[in-house]
């Protein structure tokens, strides 16, 4: 039987209260996920999370599994106007200050909030969806843990000859082999000068002797992702810019490792890596954001990026840190690991 | 595959049918539609589809590719709604529009307060009438997940679980040319099947039981949409074959009223009717018949009870009966046809 997850029902529930609120209401399908599992496709759901429990409506198609499954939640069916009908369940639960975040609403059901004097409190579930419970950070250290022993394993199999694509094909069957249900965003595997596009897209260039090879993928693992990237030299004669980009970078990396404190905005973080490598003399090279928000999405909130002055990174946020260096028709190096807030810095998810 | 125009135009007409001189589209599907691009996600890129011109605002780290990709939008570096609205203000387009069902409760305001009307359902509208390359695109991705399962059925091992056994599926349809998938595969195993939206877990294949499996993928932005059901082993139980020529057979009727000119809830209705007549089985057929796809797995028309709509040339709509007994077995049988003319053309085969 499935069960709500305590620990993330009861985050939200002190936001709830931290707010002066009764009750909020998430229509958000990844959301609903985050607190319900996968059990919805977009747009079949719409939650109401109270202080004394959890009222859900849903395609009536559901209602009878719905009911067996999560005995916790009071689960009524209902095929239009799921907005009006959370509004009936406010008034019969007799809640008085109601919330819903602006930016996940359409128009048309957010003037229906709006019109009973539900307050729009945009950003809500930032703060809880970042901050990782002990049962989430276990699943993104074993997806990572999946990440790096199929990294492991690539290193041994890769042979003059193979494509790029080939080598995305064996990066995504060893780690299903290894427990993963599927990839986390599509395998980036690039060869030689292709390496210099931070975008590039997979494609069927050969690998031969003494050229780049930078590998960007990850899982999910229990619906959790990981994210890695590693850039290395394949053959015995790297070229001396390479080795200098590689140095650099990992430098980079490394510096945020040690650096990054709890507390700190995303854009300060990001102002580390972006500092090392500007003071290098790559800083036009660096063209993207330090890293992203990561859980059971590829990509969440809580960026380490320049514009990210307002959300500081606190203690069990998990996000990435990928510094790179792109020189456009010619190499490119990014390394990348993902990693955790705690109290006294970072530490690495694996 | 070659990205067009030809959708903007169509709504530059309807747009001047309706009287309406601009419409600001902001919802990611709706974008992606109109500009025949994939953009990667929300708050990417806006439009305002303007009576002429088709304004493109956007991250400058989208621009080279859609100068070269989709050259007839005109581009605007800003992912401000407002831009939208001044926009609007200084080509002195008068009535401007924006669909309340799509449209984000943030920006619906902005767009609200500064004058734009409401139009609610405007862009499910336009979508309904399949343009001609619009039906290319989605032939192609029911080719593809048609002929995946012929494979599938071949590779498919007592043993595997099913979690394993959509990955493989997956799998086949991206080396047949898929483009990623149309939703969260459905693969159900045994028991599993009489859930219509079972999720996939560890369960493993044996000899001997049902699997049902409902699963789609994408090809140049368009979805495809199949479920197929058999029994796995030899020797089908006699309850499971007879449940399924029934099932089948109730497609078969369906398709009987899905064509141009019929209401959209007719075939449903009849679809019951025909369970009711053979052993008052319409209980257990507990979700609607279908729904039309596009860009998204889940379009207007639906072909359900309480569906208002009438079938039109160019609509491509699922056609999908199930009959589900807990704790026993499910059988759905589905297929994506597109309504011609004439008849009714099914896509998934």
């Amino acid at each position: 039987m499935a069960k709500l997850d305590a620990d993330k029902l009861s985050l939200i529930r002190k936001v709830i209260k931290k707010q002066g609120l009764d009750a909020f209401i998430i229509s958000d399908y990844s959301d609903i996920k985050y607190i319900m599992g996968p059990v919805f496709q977009p747009g079949e759901a719409v939650m109401l999370i109270h202080s004394k429990g959890v009222y859900l409506t849903a395609r009536s198609l559901y209602e009878a599994p719905l009911k067996a499954d999560f005995p916790e939640i009071q689960v009524e069916g209902c095929d239009v106007e799921r907005s009006s009908k959370t509004v009936q369940a406010v008034k019969k639960l007799k809640l008085k200050k109601v919330g819903f975040d602006g930016l996940k609403e359409t128009y048309h059901d957010g003037k229906i909030y709006e019109k009973e004097g539900f307050s729009n409190i945009e950003n809500f579930l930032v703060p809880v969806r970042a901050s990782k419970t002990e049962a989430e950070l276990r699943n993104m250290k074993a997806s990572a843990k999946i990440a790096y022993k199929t990294y492991e394993h690539i290193l041994s199999w890769l042979e003059p000859g193979v494509t790029e694509q080939q080598t995305a094909e064996e990066i995504d069957s060893f780690m299903k082999k290894n427990g993963a249900s599927a990839p986390s965003f599509e395998t980036i595997v690039a060869f030689g000068a292709n390496s210099g596009n931070p975008h590039y897209v997979t494609g069927k260039t050969k690998l031969k002797k003494n050229m780049a090879v930078l590998l960007d993928f990850g899982c999910i693992y229990k619906d959790y992702c990981s994210d890695i990237t590693r850039t290395f030299w394949f053959g015995d004669k790297p070229g001396k810019e390479f080795v200098e980009i590689l140095n650099i970078v990992k430098s980079a990396h490394d510096e945020v490792v040690e650096k990054a404190r709890c507390g700190q905005s995303g854009a300060e973080i990001d102002a580390i890596a972006r500092g090392y490598i500007e003071a290098a003399g790559y800083g036009k090279y660096f063209t993207h954001r330090t890293g992203h928000g990561i859980g059971m999405q590829i990509h969440e909130e809580a960026c380490l990026s320049q514009d990210n002055t307002a959300v500081p990174i606190m203690e069990n946020y998990c996000f990435s840190v990928e510094p790179g260096i792109y020189i456009a028709g010619k190499i490119g190096v990014r390394y990348e690991d993902c990693f955790y807030m705690t109290k006294n810095g970072i530490k690495q998810i694996k | 595959m070659k990205r067009n125009d030809e959708k903007i135009k169509n709504f530059q007409s309807y747009m001047k049918r309706k009287g309406i001189d601009a419409c600001a589209v902001t919802d990611l599907d709706g974008v992606n539609f109109f500009a025949d691009f994939s953009f990667a996600g929300q708050g990417d890129a806006y439009l305002l589809i303007t009576r002429k011109k088709a304004y493109c605002f956007t991250k400058q780290m989208y621009a080279a590719d859609l100068k070269k990709k989709a050259p007839y939008l005109a581009l605007v570096d800003s992912l401000d709604c407002a831009d939208i609205v001044k926009k609007a203000r200084s080509l002195k387009a008068e009535n401007c529009v924006f669909d309340a069902a799509s449209t984000g409760y943030l920006a619906g305001k902005l767009f609200y307060e500064s004058g734009f009307k409401e139009a609610a359902g405007l862009i499910s509208e336009v979508k309904e009438e399949k343009t001609a390359s619009e039906i290319s695109r989605i032939k192609k991705a029911c080719a593809i997940s048609a002929k995946a399962y012929d494979i599938f059925r071949k590779k498919l091992k007592a043993g595997i679980s099913e979690i394993e056994a959509a990955s493989l599926l997956e799998g086949i349809m991206s080396d047949l040319g898929g483009q990623g998938l149309a939703f969260t595969t459905i693969m159900a195993f045994g028991a599993n099947s009489a859930n219509p939206h079972h999720i996939n877990s560890s369960r493993k294949l044996k000899e001997g039981e049902v699997v049902l499996l409902d699963y789609g993928c994408k090809y140049g932005g368009y979805c495809s949409d199949i479920t197929r059901t058999f029994w796995f082993g030899k020797n089908p139980s006699a309850e499971f074959s007879k449940t399924f020529d029934l099932v089948k057979a109730a497609h078969d009727e369906a398709l009987k009223y899905v064509k141009a000119g019929a209401a959209a809830k007719e075939a449903h209705n009849r679809v019951c009717e025909f369970f009711d007549k053979n052993g008052k089985l319409a209980k257990y057929f507990i979700h609607g018949l279908g729904h039309s796809l596009g860009t998204a797995i889940h379009e207007t028309p639906y072909l359900n009870p309480r569906s208002l709509s009438t079938l039109k040339t160019g609509n491509i709509v699922t056609v999908e009966p199930g009959l589900y007994f807990e704790g026993k077995f499910g059988i759905r049988y589905e297929n994506t046809v597109l309504i011609t003319d004439k008849s009714v053309k099914i896509l998934t085969k």
